[in-house]
């Protein structure tokens, strides 16, 4: 047992840290939540640095690394916003890598990894309002999915459907005939769109297994990304009120304030010890679906609780569009819901209570 | 001890819904959706207004040297009520805060100057008390006035002065003595927006809403706008309450919110009423609100009977701030994904959006209006006797 980053994953985090500090200011974050759309320069960056690349083989020209490499760097892009399809993307083509379509694999990977591709996941996810499920027939799939991330913006969509009674991942090209995508706003302003199928052309990317996979790995990665922004906003927090002056000392000198912060630092690291084991477990093939119900339920609160005290400690300020707080607690709560909200965790947890073993 | 409403009440009640039905018009829903956040009332409130004051319903719970007719504070009370299920507003901002302030601490000529056009909505106010390092700790205002001659000479920077950009004058409170303790040195003017030397910068929230940054360079006016006397500001202020809206407050909308919810559950996703936990939760959302009834109606007891109400008008507050919060927090989680859309995502967005909207204005009423922090210790300490640290 070892929570610490190894020596690779503290790397990779330094560097992507200076570079986002230098390169990608919450204006650029600002201006592509205003006129929607991914940010397709930071795309080009992280795939000329290899960070595309870190959890596939090596015989598909990846890195070979673990999944929680991969974590950790969603970690860092999600505490500066960042606004790509990294987890859709890498999600999506690790299930058809290690669980579909082996002939697809390798040109999905490459694709990935050179940064021309990139994926949306389109499942039927927890939200029973997600839309009439699609089906294939002849190589055509036909149906909708309501809340696709990144759905407009991505070249391909790796969709969940029925082909003669058979759950299964279908690949479709966003550009295809037959596909239609709506863009929907959330309290994000991050892409989000609802899709329509109908006749476009699909190629089989692999079954139930990937399914589970790709269900498993979205959510405990997304679960990484509340975690995210819950220790932006208390890193935020934890520097604002040690300088920020009322009644003639630091507000952060008052017990009250003193007493949130404890409570915030404590939700997040203990959200971080699960979130990242339930990684972990995803990359090892040992998750159940219950410990990632888990895990995001918890990351879930985190991302919603703590950057919403980050308000109140921070008062007027951390109220204005001027200020960066605000990106964290609106991508906190979006985060938080998709995937799979606290409550829909929560129930998956709560049907599988039978599996609670005593402690041994 | 009286759990219900007593005739009198109860006929009023019915007064005040049939005014509503006569003046709740589609000209006047049209003409709040596009209100936007401006001071100055449109022609079917301006009418509405008007029609309110000819009833003499907006003060007739004001004692009589306030210009009111002193009736029981219920009145106010179930007036408020039933334009708040209706979700009309009706007061005149900062106005019915300002109004009584000047009457009771101004000269008759000040009376007369401002009074008629603060009733009529002709002048319309902006609050001027926070600055960048006087937000809680509002006593450590700096904006300076100086006398020159007969006149007062004002320099210095308010923040978060919403409705700035909209209001005829601004409610100001200045520092007029730098070497007195720091309560004892306030003092509050009223003044026009257009005098020169005041400029205002919008400041926009993630709420989408716009305050401002309001500076003064050399603004120069008469004495006359000094309200009260030199240096008793803080106590003007500690006293300026605001005489319309003191009870309900901030909890009007949040009964709606839940109303909503359950039609849209009902409607678009019955599923989850299958669901015992979710009925439970839907049941713990309704207890949050008798709760909160409960603190409302408290405090409003204590005022009718004559009293000022301490630290249950602090719980009151926490309670009704924090569960803005709670209530969009926990029906999103429950609505999932769908949960997240704003009113942009046409046809899809549940509550036409109204819970990410509501989730993304709580903040502010948990940190203003005098943190839940410190609402906390005035609890403690003047409610429950506690000694301090
Ligand atoms: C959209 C908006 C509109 C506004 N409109 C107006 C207006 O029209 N006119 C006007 O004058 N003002 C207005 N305000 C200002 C508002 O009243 C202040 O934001 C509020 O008083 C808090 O001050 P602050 O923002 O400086 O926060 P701070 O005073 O810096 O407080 C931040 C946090 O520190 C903690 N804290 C502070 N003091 C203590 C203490 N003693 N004990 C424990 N914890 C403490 C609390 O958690 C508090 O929330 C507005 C603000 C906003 C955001």
């Amino acid at each position: 047992m070892d929570t610490t980053l190894s020596e690779t994953q503290r790397l990779l985090r330094e560097s992507l840290r200076d570079y986002l500090s230098n390169e990608v200011p919450f204006d650029r974050i600002r201006e592509l939540e205003r006129e929607g759309g991914a940010d397709q320069t930071l795309w080009e960056y992280l795939a000329g640095a290899g960070f595309l690349g870190l959890p596939f083989t090596e015989a598909h020209g990846g890195e070979g690394g673990e999944l929680t490499d991969t974590a950790v760097v969603l970690e860092e892009l999600t505490r500066r916003a960042c606004v790509i399809p990294f987890l859709e993307t890498t999600a999506s083509a690790l299930a058809i890598e290690r669980h579909g379509d082996e002939a697809l694999a390798g040109e999905v990977v490459r694709g990935v990894i050179s940064g021309v591709m990139t994926i949306a996941p389109a499942l039927q996810g927890a939200t029973p309002a997600n839309g009439a499920s699609p089906r294939v027939e002849a190589g055509a799939l036909s149906g909708e999915r309501r809340f696709v991330d990144y759905g407009a913006e991505v070249t391909h969509h790796l969709v969940e459907a029925t082909e003669n009674g058979e759950p299964g991942l279908y690949l479709v090209e966003t550009a295809a005939d037959g596909v239609a995508t709506e863009s929907l706003s959330t309290i994000a302003r991050t892409p989000l769109a609802h899709c329509t199928y109908e006749g476009a052309p699909a190629r089989r990317a692999g079954g139930a297994e990937a399914l589970q996979f790709l269900r498993r790995a979205g959510r405990a990665l997304c679960a990484v990304q509340c975690l995210g922004n819950a220790q932006q906003a208390l890193d935020m927090t934890v520097e604002y009120v040690g300088m920020r002056v009322q009644f003639g000392r630091p507000i952060g000198s008052f017990q009250a304030v003193q007493h949130h912060c404890a409570n915030m630092a404590t939700q997040t690291l203990s959200a971080r010890f699960l979130t990242y084991r339930a990684v972990w477990c995803v990359d090892q093939g040992i998750a159940t679906d219950r410990e990632i119900a888990k895990a995001k339920a918890l990351a879930s609160r985190a991302g919603t609780e703590v950057t919403m005290q980050a308000h109140i400690l921070f008062g007027g300020i951390g109220y204005t569009e001027e200020y960066d707080l605000h990106f964290f607690s609106r991508h906190g709560k979006e985060r938080a819901l998709a995937w799979g909200s606290t409550e829909e965790c929560l129930r998956v947890a709560a049907d599988t209570l039978d599996e609670v073993q005593p402690w041994q | 001890m009286e759990f219900g409403w007593n005739e009198e009440l109860e006929a009023f009640r019915d007064e005040v819904r049939a005014f509503l039905q006569e003046f709740d018009t589609p000209a006047l829903r049209n003409e709040l959706a596009n209100r936007g956040e401006a001071a100055q009332l449109g022609p079917e409130q301006t009418r509405l207004r008007e029609a309110l004051e000819d009833r003499g319903w907006v003060r007739m719970c004001w004692p009589e040297e306030l210009g009111g007719e002193g009736k029981s504070q219920w009145f106010q009370f179930v007036m408020t009520e039933e334009f708040a299920k209706r979700e009309v507003p009706y007061g005149s901002g900062f106005g019915t805060m300002v109004g009584p302030a000047i009457h009771r601490f101004g000269t008759e000529a000040q009376r007369e100057k401002y009074l008629p056009g603060i009733w009529a909505n002709d002048i319309t106010l902006c609050l001027g008390y926070s600055e960048p390092n006087a937000g809680t700790d509002l006593a450590a205002l700096e904006t300076l006035a100086v006398k020159d001659g007969d006149d007062w000479l004002i320099n210095g920077q308010k923040l978060w002065t919403s409705a700035a950009d909209t209001a005829s004058h601004v409610w100001l409170a200045c520092r007029t003595d730098p070497d007195a303790p720091k309560h004892r040195g306030i003092s509050t003017f009223i003044v026009p927006m257009d005098t020169p030397g005041i400029s205002v910068r919008p400041i926009m929230t993630m709420s989408g809403g716009r305050t401002n940054e309001v500076f003064f360079e050399d603004v120069r006016v008469p004495s006359d706008a000094l309200i009260g006397e030199v240096n008793q500001g803080w106590y003007i202020i500690a006293n300026a309450l605001d005489h319309e809206r003191v009870w309900i407050g901030a909890g009007g909308g949040l009964r709606h919110i839940f109303d909503r919810l359950m039609a849209h559950v009902r409607e678009k996703r019955p599923e989850l009423l299958e669901d015992d936990v979710v009925r439970r939760r839907l049941v713990e959302l309704e207890l949050d609100l008798d709760v909160m009834e409960g603190l409302v109606l408290t405090n409003a007891s204590i005022v009718a009977s004559g009293d000022t109400p301490t630290m249950e008008a602090s719980m009151s507050k926490i309670w009704t701030s924090e569960l803005r919060y709670h209530i969009s927090n926990v029906a999103m989680d429950l609505l999932g994904h769908e949960g997240a859309l704003t009113e942009e995502a046409d046809g899809f967005a549940p509550l036409d959006g109204e819970l990410e909207r509501t989730y993304r204005a709580s903040p502010i009423q948990r940190f203003g209006g005098g943190a839940n922090e410190v609402q906390r210790d005035i609890i403690a300490r003047r409610g429950l006797g506690l000694p301090r640290h």
